[in-house]
């Protein structure tokens, strides 16, 4: 008869999991700044009116917006597969699909969902960025890319960092789902470690125990960014 | 010189608010623009640096000549390099110091190295009397201090003309007097200039031609003492006399 709560299982494990923190920090890290790219252009999509771009930037932010990730996992997971055989099938090809790490299928799908996400909150942070700084911008001749470029999204960053810090750490947090395929990230490495004493619970007070230090270290990185930022740009320089 | 032949602008395909503008401004001269709020002012010095495209007529400046039905891309380059603009709102850059609003556009626009355009910069905003505060972001400064840079990055890009928008609208009162300084001290060396403004005293003591604009079009158009002194218009006379009767106010 095993005891009720083993709390040096608990700590045993601790090393193993951890291992997991590169493929959760590689997923959040990838799919955000893959997300910022995506989010960038529906954002001028949206700003700029660019016909069709614009349609198809609301189908994805809505479909995105409107459907749980975990779903959006699951269909990438097992879309891809398909596309290859289609592709195969059509081309003549002899792709294999089980050459891609399960991991890039996961980089793939939490690039598309931040995309969507973030496309709201660039475009919410270039509005805020007062229109009278781009008319000032053009009418010393600036083209629109270097007005944006030099005065409009240096400006838009700061006004959006503690959005974008929130959504980076819910999105870290989000990583977890990828374990459903079978990333070794901290929620697969917990699990693995659960299953093999089966002892679940401990494991999960370990990977809760680490995903809030994680956040904890980020939330410390980002107050003094934020300080940083404040501290220009208010007054002089030199 | 710039030259406007038969300007109009509809907002909306409705509301018509330039109705055929023929104005000159000679090389040099300082124009004021007077007028009642929503007679079509800055709409017409907007549709000068294309900021609104006009719908119809022809823009001259210096001898660069274009069509409102042909605007593209390059007229618009065209016709910003050769114009500045001094905005209501200031328009300065938050993330850039004094100094770095003014070199700017030297920077990015005229692709002069970073030497010459500071020290272009440094000269411009001396004029303005802002040199010490060359590196200050535009959060630490006054509302006629962010002006004056304003007016600086202007002067700075040296351009056949400098359009002011309104410059001391949104000022404190005592902060007025600074920025009109400034203007007037431009105007002296002889900045071909033209400015909207409700600065009555100003229109008559600084500009060399007076235009009264009303309801989309130019009413008047003179030596501001003719203008001031004996209004033609009916129109002219009752803008005025609102004006005249407001400083009894204030005495």
């Amino acid at each position: 008869m095993g005891k009720i709560f083993d709390p040096q299982f608990m700590i045993e494990i601790i090393p193993d999991i951890l291992k997991g923190i590169p493929y959760t920090l590689l997923i959040a890290v990838v799919a955000f700044f893959v997300g910022c790219v995506l989010g960038l252009i529906g954002a001028f999509a949206k700003i700029y009116r660019v016909p069709v771009l614009r349609q198809i930037t609301a189908v994805y932010v809505s479909f995105i917006r409107g459907t749980p990730l975990i779903v959006q996992i699951l269909l990438i997971y097992y879309a891809i597969p398909i596309l290859v055989r289609v592709i195969n099938a059509r081309f003549g090809t002899n792709y294999d699909i089980s050459w891609i790490p399960a991991v890039v299928f996961m980089l793939i799908a939490f690039s598309i969902n931040a995309g969507a996400y973030l496309t709201e909150s660039i475009r919410a942070s270039i509005l805020a960025i007062d229109k009278g700084q781009l008319e000032a911008a053009y009418s010393i001749g600036m083209s629109t890319w270097s007005a944006m470029i030099r005065i409009v999204l240096p400006q838009a960053v700061k006004v959006g960092l503690p959005v974008f810090a929130n959504f980076f750490i819910g999105l870290m947090k989000d990583t977890s789902l990828a374990f459903t395929a079978a990333v070794p990230e901290i929620m697969g490495q917990a699990k693995i470690e659960a299953g093999r004493a089966s002892r679940f619970f401990e494991a999960y007070i370990d990977a809760a125990l680490i995903y809030w230090g994680l956040c904890l270290i980020f939330e410390r990185l980002v107050a003094l960014l934020e300080k940083h930022v404040s501290k220009s740009e208010k007054g002089v320089t030199k | 010189m710039i030259e406007l032949h038969g300007v109009t602008k509809t907002f909306n395909k409705k509301t018509q608010v330039l109705k055929g503008i023929d104005l000159t401004v000679e090389e040099g001269q300082t124009v004021a623009l007077i007028g009642s709020s929503g007679s079509g002012k800055s709409t017409l010095l907007r549709c000068i640096n294309l900021l609104e495209t006009p719908d119809t007529g022809t823009i001259r400046i210096g001898d660069y000549q274009f069509d409102a039905e042909h605007i593209n891309h390059s007229v618009r380059k065209q016709v910003r390099t050769k114009t500045a603009m001094v905005f209501q709102n200031f328009g300065l850059f938050a993330n850039k110091t004094a100094l770095e609003n003014v070199t700017e556009g030297l920077l990015v626009v005229q692709k002069k190295n970073r030497e010459e355009a500071n020290e272009i910069a440094r000269r411009y905003l001396d004029k303005v009397g802002m040199a010490d505060r060359a590196n200050y972001y535009p959060t630490a400064l006054s509302g006629g201090q962010k002006q004056r840079v304003g007016i600086a990055r202007a002067l700075a890009l040296n351009p056949k003309i400098i359009l002011f928008d309104e410059p001391t609208s949104a000022l404190d009162p005592e902060l007025v007097g600074e920025v009109l300084q400034v203007i007037r001290k431009v105007s002296e060396e002889n900045v071909t200039m033209l400015v909207v403004t409700h600065e009555m005293d100003f229109a008559r003591d600084v500009a060399d031609r007076v235009a009264f604009m009303d309801d989309g079009q130019i009413l008047e158009y003179g030596d501001p003492k003719e203008v001031f002194q004996n209004p033609k218009e009916e129109r002219t006379k009752q803008f005025l006399q609102r004006y005249l009767q407001r400083f009894t106010y204030v005495i």
